[in-house]
């Protein structure tokens, strides 16, 4: 079944093309890894695939329904997502956090249903967090609030998942075990989409690569083949033996 | 846990409706003073410190600052703005008309700082800060300039620019009550879309929430609880600030609780303040909107030095 497909989509900042003429499908049960340089333009491709960045052409359809024309809450309830770094001056706590992924689903004038507090005390057991529900989420570390957001995330029940790196600034143990649950996450039935640093995470589960270039070029297909030494060489500008490769 | 906090929201409420209706060199012997002076004074009091209050909160969830209020904002400035003008061209204080020119002020203000600080780039706390500092000195240099232009009715008018409750119409008062109560009342149905809000725009469009027509419909109703507030008592500032810090070290921080308390806590705020004012000195008067900025700009530079790193975090 397929969750995500890209058409030709395009942008550009203003000078040369960052993203051109693109096009790629992800079906559920598909864990696809977004590598690239910096300014190879990661980011932004997750956004212009929600439409919160309008694309300057082609199409993204998200389970069928064209992003740029769904309005934000029917959006909300087919792709969630988890920027890069979120911070909030107010102390909202675990379990509330979590909950406003239900904002979608839960209408005006009432209080969250059973069904919502459900979905938020089944996305919090999945990411293992339901012991910090009641702390507040400026009190977290870096790798308890990327798990509180995913826990968002996941409470939203969208088919598809979409990360901006979730793993940077998280030591090797937190590294993994996002990583893990990414994946699992897939085999369960969701397309996941994730920005990553470092090549090597990619091999803890992924099986599609979306590798960017410079000036909109980029490949995309089966992890195995786009993981090869000589592919990331060429993409980062590296001697195909560095070490930093994996 | 929510319950007793509330009741203890309320305690204080009739704390300060008490001493508002007590304070003065009459203290409780004359009944007349009291029915007839002290509680319309106190109610214009409370109505006025729950319309900032509310602005208050819903400006610092909306915008995701805490620094945020009508006054910093220019809100407050813009309806002060428009209402002197009104009473220039002799609009009288009750008509509809007065009331939608108090709103277009305070609408245009704020989305004039909103948009001056977007100019600058990212929109972060300090720069819509200053793009707030900048255009109320604007228009209070505006205001300042109409009434020394027009000398022979400028000085009941003064009383008004600089914050005070010395006589509220029953006509203004019943309109800007109803006017804060409904706005009251549509904030507290779309919490959720402002507590994704807080969380920043580009989170709140991907939980559901479209950013931009949020920031619409919240700026209108701050905006018009201000100038329902403003209509009455001229610019009071600080209000809208300090309410929801005080609240939050109450509540949760979560819109649900935050919108409703802060109304609360905001006129009791106000009705506390206005009666200080009326007993430091008496028999003469301080007006509240002085009392509120000797205590709010220093809490406001309390939370500058918090905010830039001082315990934060």
């Amino acid at each position: 079944m397929t969750l995500l497909k890209v058409s030709g989509l395009s942008f550009s900042y203003g000078s040369g093309p960052l993203i051109a003429d693109m096009s790629f499908e992800l079906k559920a049960g598909d864990f696809m890894c977004v590598l690239g340089p910096n300014g190879s333009g990661k980011s932004t491709l997750l956004r212009l695939l929600t439409g919160f960045t309008k694309a300057g052409g082609g199409s993204v359809r998200i389970g069928g329904v064209e992003a740029a024309q769904a309005e934000a809450g029917r959006l909300a309830k087919l792709a969630a997502y988890v920027p890069s770094e979120i911070s909030t001056p107010y102390d909202f706590s675990v379990g509330e956090t979590v909950l406003l992924g239900r904002i979608a689903r839960a209408g005006l004038w009432r209080n969250y249903s059973a069904e919502d507090m459900a979905a938020a005390g089944l996305a919090m057991r999945e990411t293992g967090i339901t012991a910090l529900s009641g702390r507040s989420i400026n009190t977290l570390s870096s790798g308890e609030r990327q798990l509180v957001f995913i826990a968002q995330a996941l409470a939203q029940e969208a088919r598809l998942l979409l990360l901006d790196e979730p793993t940077s600034h998280l030591d090797l143990k937190y590294k993994s075990e996002i990583m893990a649950l990414l994946a699992g996450l897939a085999r369960r039935g969701l397309a996941v989409a994730a920005v990553l640093h470092e090549p090597g995470l990619a091999r803890l589960g992924c099986n599609k690569a979306l590798l960017l270039g410079r000036g909109g070029a980029y490949s995309f297909g089966p992890a195995a083949e786009m993981l090869s030494a000589a592919r990331l060489s060429a993409v980062y500008g590296l001697p195909e033996n560095s070490p930093l490769l994996p | 846990m929510g319950k007793n906090k509330f009741l203890l929201l309320f305690a204080a409420l009739a704390a300060a409706c008490l001493f508002s209706l007590a304070a003065g060199p009459a203290g409780w012997s004359n009944l007349d003073v009291i029915l007839n002076l002290r509680l319309p004074r106190t109610l214009a009091a409370l109505a006025v410190g729950a319309g900032l209050g509310l602005a208050g909160a819903i400006f610092q969830g909306v915008l995701k600052n805490p620094l945020s209020d009508p006054y910093i904002l220019g809100t407050s400035s813009g309806a002060t703005a428009a209402a002197v003008f009104c009473f220039l061209a002799g609009v009288e204080r009750t008509s509809p008309v007065f009331f939608v020119a108090v709103f277009a002020g305070a609408f245009g203000a704020t989305f004039l700082s909103y948009w001056l600080a977007r100019l600058a780039g990212r929109l972060s706390d300090a720069a819509l800060v200053l793009a707030g500092v900048a255009v109320s000195a604007f228009l209070s240099a505006l205001v300042m300039l109409t009434l020394s232009a027009a000398r022979e009715r400028s000085f009941s008018l003064f009383y008004f620019v600089l914050g005070g409750l010395y006589s509220a119409q029953p006509g203004v008062l019943a309109a800007s009550s109803a006017i804060i109560a409904v706005c009251a009342g549509i904030a507290m149905a779309r919490w959720r879309a402002l507590d994704a809000m807080a969380m920043g725009e580009e989170k709140a469009y991907h939980l559901g929430a479209a950013p931009g027509r949020e920031r619409v419909i919240f700026f209108t109703l701050a905006c018009a609880a201000t100038s329902a507030a403003v209509a009455i008592g001229g610019t009071i500032g600080f209000v809208g600030l300090m309410t929801p810090h005080i609240v939050r070290l109450l509540t949760r921080p979560s819109a649900r609780t935050l919108i409703p308390a802060s109304a609360l806590g905001g006129a009791a705020l106000l009705a506390a303040a206005d009666a200080t004012g009326r007993s430091l000195f008496s028999p003469s008067e301080i007006p509240a909107g002085v009392i509120m900025a000797l205590a709010g700009a220093p809490f406001f530079m309390w939370l500058l030095w918090r905010r830039s790193g001082g315990v934060d975090r």
